[in-house]
């Protein structure tokens, strides 16, 4: 296992593309996460006071990881659909002959990095998202009671996110394939949902990944969605189930 | 030293390796021989563990491919031109092989030489002629020093000068001692370059023997021209010997020229020519597959 380990962390030591998508995940948690906090201090002079006891000022600043959420899953899908799309996979079976070991190793490294990505993330996308809010007085700083367990949800949504790209990568085989994929979940599906009757708004809603990001990032939760970890154990179902029929095809369809 | 024992695979009801046993011994370069769509790269596959077989065993040094801990120290192979991506460095594909089995770091330096790639180290990969592709390949084979090679078709697509380096590469590793198991579909390619031969056709083994058994065997034809050529025909076949029959022209294969003329004297069959031929080896091995190769036994019935 440790070879197999230091062969996947080798292969991404140089920043290729796909190493590259993770600067781009960050880069985009910060940027939309100071444009969602000047959006909203710009409009703090026009809250009442309910207004400001109800916004969330957490999640505001941590908003950003909905828009990473994309670019973090396609640095796990990539690191095996490209392999398989440049031939290269024989090549690493030929190094390490257990394929379970190798998909092991992507994910370990994969979510590893994306743990690391998206702690770095969301603590710059906090303190620049706070430093705004804090100029129309919104700000809840460092101290704030549930600030612990919005950027640990946050973390661990994205390290999800990236495990199951992995995974849905190793089902599906193919990098278009698996991103639209994605992108319909990730993306496309909150929008049609959003055009349904509010009562299956309510009920299909809370299973959505978005949502379940949201809820993850959120201080006042949402009566109609999981509790934060709820939903992110129903991500990890999501997650294992992908990881089963990716587990499946790795070993049983040759390259 | 790769042995091959009992292989079989099928594809529906086709049995693309059908019951398939050799050794290849180390100390030669020993070529692995078949038309097109004989099974060569699907064997080649059962013996690196990239395809399961549905019944036999292929070892590598007494052990399956899955059961090595580092493989690319026991065996190297060369599979196809592509398996790198494009867009990493020759120097950075070989890094994380290295890493891979747990070799130095220099030791991606040191095959990229072997190679005559250490200009090129940090180029990518992408912007590779074939030949480089090829070379690139035979480094990712040789980062383990294994004393076990695999080359599937190396020549595919090469050059003059490139074919003749690979050539005279693999004749030296295996001079060093080293198994070299070499497939092609190209008889002449073979004869120049191994001293093994194991040839298949669909599927099955035809023959494992030295090149010079196999050249023996090509050059061991009678060409007979004779206005009764039916009579003589039916006589020689009764013996057991192969005919190729062409208009008044008929070859023979499995019985010596004395024979041909003693027979024909026999029964007083007029014969206009009776000549030893030297067969091309190309022609051996096409006859040799042709009896199982139906596609062509069809148009020659």
């Amino acid at each position: 296992m440790i070879n197999s380990l230091a062969m996947e962390w080798q292969k991404l030591r140089p920043l290729h593309k796909t190493a590259r998508t993770v600067l781009l995940a960050i880069a985009l948690a910060i940027v939309v996460s100071a444009l969602v906090s000047v959006a909203m201090a710009s409009n703090g002079p026009n809250m009442s006071l309910l207004d400001r006891q109800a916004f969330d000022s957490v999640a505001t600043s941590l908003q950003g990881v909905n828009a990473a959420v994309l670019a973090i899953a396609a640095f796990g899908v990539l690191c095996v659909t490209r392999e398989y799309g440049t031939g290269m996979i024989k090549v690493t079976f030929l190094a390490q002959p257990s394929r379970l070991r190798v998909l092991a190793a992507k994910l370990t490294t994969h979510a590893a990095i994306a743990g690391v990505a998206a702690a770095g993330a969301c603590l710059a996308a906090f303190a620049v998202g706070q430093a705004l809010l804090g100029t129309a007085g919104l700000s809840v700083g460092w101290g704030n009671a549930s600030l612990p367990a919005a950027l640990g949800g946050g973390v661990v949504y994205l390290m999800l996110i990236c495990t199951w790209g992995v995974a849905l990568g190793a089902a599906l085989r193919s990098s278009s394939t698996a991103i639209i994929w994605l992108a319909s979940l990730l993306v496309v599906a909150p929008v049609i949902v959003q055009i349904l009757p509010q009562h299956l708004i309510d009920l299909v809603g809370r299973w959505l990944p978005s949502q379940i990001g949201q809820q993850a990032i959120s201080s006042h939760p949402s009566v109609h969605s999981f509790s934060p970890w709820t939903g992110l154990a129903v991500l990890s179902a999501y997650t294992g189930l992908t990881l089963l029929a990716g587990a499946w095809r790795i070993t049983r369809t040759d390259p | 030293m790769i042995e091959v024992r009992g292989l079989t695979k099928r594809y529906g009801d086709r049995a693309v390796v059908d019951d398939l046993s050799f050794r290849v011994e180390p100390g030669a370069v020993t070529g692995f021989l078949g038309p097109n769509g004989s099974g060569k790269t699907t064997t080649a596959r059962m013996i690196l563990g990239l395809t399961d077989p549905d019944a036999g065993v292929a070892t590598v040094g007494a052990r399956r491919y899955r059961d090595l801990a580092h493989p690319l120290r026991e065996i190297g192979a060369l599979i196809d031109p592509g398996g790198v991506n494009p867009s990493r460095t020759a120097i950075e594909h070989l890094r994380w092989l290295a890493a891979a089995n747990r070799l130095p770091r220099r030791r991606a330096d040191e095959v990229l030489s072997l190679v005559g790639l250490d200009g090129v180290a940090g180029r990518k990969v992408g912007g590779f002629s074939l030949g480089m592709r090829q070379r690139l390949g035979i480094a990712a084979a040789l980062i383990g020093d294994p004393p076990t090679l695999v080359f599937d078709e190396p020549i595919n697509g090469l050059d003059p000068e490139g074919i003749r380096w690979i050539r005279e590469f693999m004749q030296d590793l295996a001079a060093e001692g080293r198994t070299v198991f070499v497939s092609s579909h190209l008889m002449s390619e073979m004869a120049l370059t191994a001293t093994e031969l194991i040839v298949i056709g669909q599927g099955r083994l035809i023959a494992a023997e030295s090149v010079a058994a196999f050249t023996e065997r090509a050059e061991s034809s009678v060409r007979v021209r004779s206005p009764q050529l039916n009579v003589l025909a039916a006589a020689l076949a009764d013996q057991g010997a192969s005919l190729w029959r062409d208009g008044d022209v008929l070859e023979v294969v499995g019985v010596s020229i004395e024979h041909v003329g003693v027979v024909a004297l026999k029964l007083g069959v007029l014969l206009y020519e009776l000549s030893p031929q030297r067969a091309s080896l190309e022609e051996a091995f096409m006859r040799l597959t042709a009896d199982i190769c139906d596609y062509v036994a069809g148009q020659a019935a």
